[in-house]
């Protein structure tokens, strides 16, 4: 089980590498849910019931989470490739608040968006 | 204060302990450690030399972070919790194999490699102050292992260089009186070296020379694709 050691790490930095591997998991594992389930979606009308029930207020957790799946995975990337590219690396605290603050502002406004495209 | 020690023997294998230390002005966890051998348990292992943060044989996990105990002040802490180096086999108690750290150390060539120098005659190898400023820095690492304990690729990947190893190989690539540079590269860009690490950027966070590990790994990419 040596990929546990992935999840031992204590800094503010080790977390975000902990966060940049389980969502990166979550993303690919999701993407693979949603082919195969709109793939068995051959018919017309069962695309529509089926997506009438995941497109829902009730389901809207589950996508505000993929929302933040993804902005942490992307945004997170973009932070880790300035410093790969050499860059930044004396202010790497700044940084990564900087991000923080980038990430929670962009889950919270996709999410408003979604919630607000579900209407009624 | 209470110092709780993970300890470790071939027998009873990992199990922790804790003793009662009095506590006096300025004293470090190395303090600590050599009262609790000298007073309460003669057969407790550790390794220690210099005593100012020079050698970094004392590095060991202190309070979840793998800090110098020779540097560290007990007054920092309500309790002390100490255990051996992450990622290294443990040997006795606090004391683990460094013999592989080493090893890829020695692999990266941490010397200067100039096939003109004649050591039998040697001569002065004149640098400017410009020159060594470039990697000075970089030059600090005391091997204490520190950085190795905390990266994720040296936990799932046995055979990777390490952090100390590749800030080594870079301290040595940017030196100007170095012509080893293109040879160094290529052991640095192999299955295990620079490519296998995950910018989890621990190695910088936890050096007790504040060196940047992380830094001197991603500028050798960089190099490595030049």
């Amino acid at each position: 089980m040596r990929f546990l050691g992935w999840f031992k790490y204590r800094s503010p930095f080790g977390i975000a590498f902990m966060f940049q591997r389980i969502t990166g998991l979550i993303l690919v594992f999701y993407l693979c849910l949603h082919l195969a389930f709109l793939t068995s979606l051959q018919e017309r009308e069962l695309y529509e019931h089926f997506t009438s029930i995941t497109v829902s207020k009730q389901f809207f957790i589950f996508d505000s989470l993929l929302i933040l799946c993804g902005v942490f995975h992307g945004l997170n990337g973009i932070r880790i490739i300035i410093h790969e590219f050499g860059y930044a690396h004396e202010h790497r605290k700044a940084i990564l608040v900087i991000f923080a603050v980038l990430i929670l502002f962009a889950w919270l406004y996709g999410s408003y968006i979604m919630y607000m495209a579900l209407g009624d | 204060m209470k110092f709780r020690i993970r300890r470790f023997d071939e027998k009873r294998g990992s199990y922790w302990q804790s003793f009662e230390v009095p506590v006096t002005t300025a004293m470090t966890v190395l303090d600590g450690l050599f009262y609790i051998r000298e007073n309460l348990d003669s057969s407790l292992a550790f390794r220690a030399s210099c005593r100012m943060g020079i050698c970094g044989s004392c590095a060991v996990k202190i309070n979840g972070r793998p800090r110098l105990a020779c540097e560290t002040q007990v007054s920092k802490f309500r309790e002390v919790k100490i255990e051996p180096l992450d990622n290294f086999a443990v040997i006795k108690d606090l004391v683990t194999e460094f013999e592989g750290f080493f090893a890829k150390h020695k692999k990266v060539k941490p010397y200067l490699i100039n096939p003109k120098a004649d050591y039998e005659n040697p001569v002065e190898q004149i640098q400017t102050p410009e020159g060594l400023k470039v990697y000075y820095d970089f030059s600090l690492c005391i091997k204490c292992g520190a950085c190795h304990s905390v990266c994720p690729a040296a936990a799932t990947l046995e055979g990777y260089l390490s952090p100390a190893a590749l800030v080594s190989a870079y301290r040595f690539n940017a030196d100007s009186r170095d012509h080893g540079k293109e040879e160094r590269l290529k052991i640095v860009s192999a299955a295990d070296g620079v490519w296998r690490c995950h910018s989890a950027m621990e190695c910088s966070e936890v050096c007790p020379k504040q060196i940047e590990p992380a830094k001197a790994i991603q500028l050798l990419r960089v190099a490595t694709l030049r």
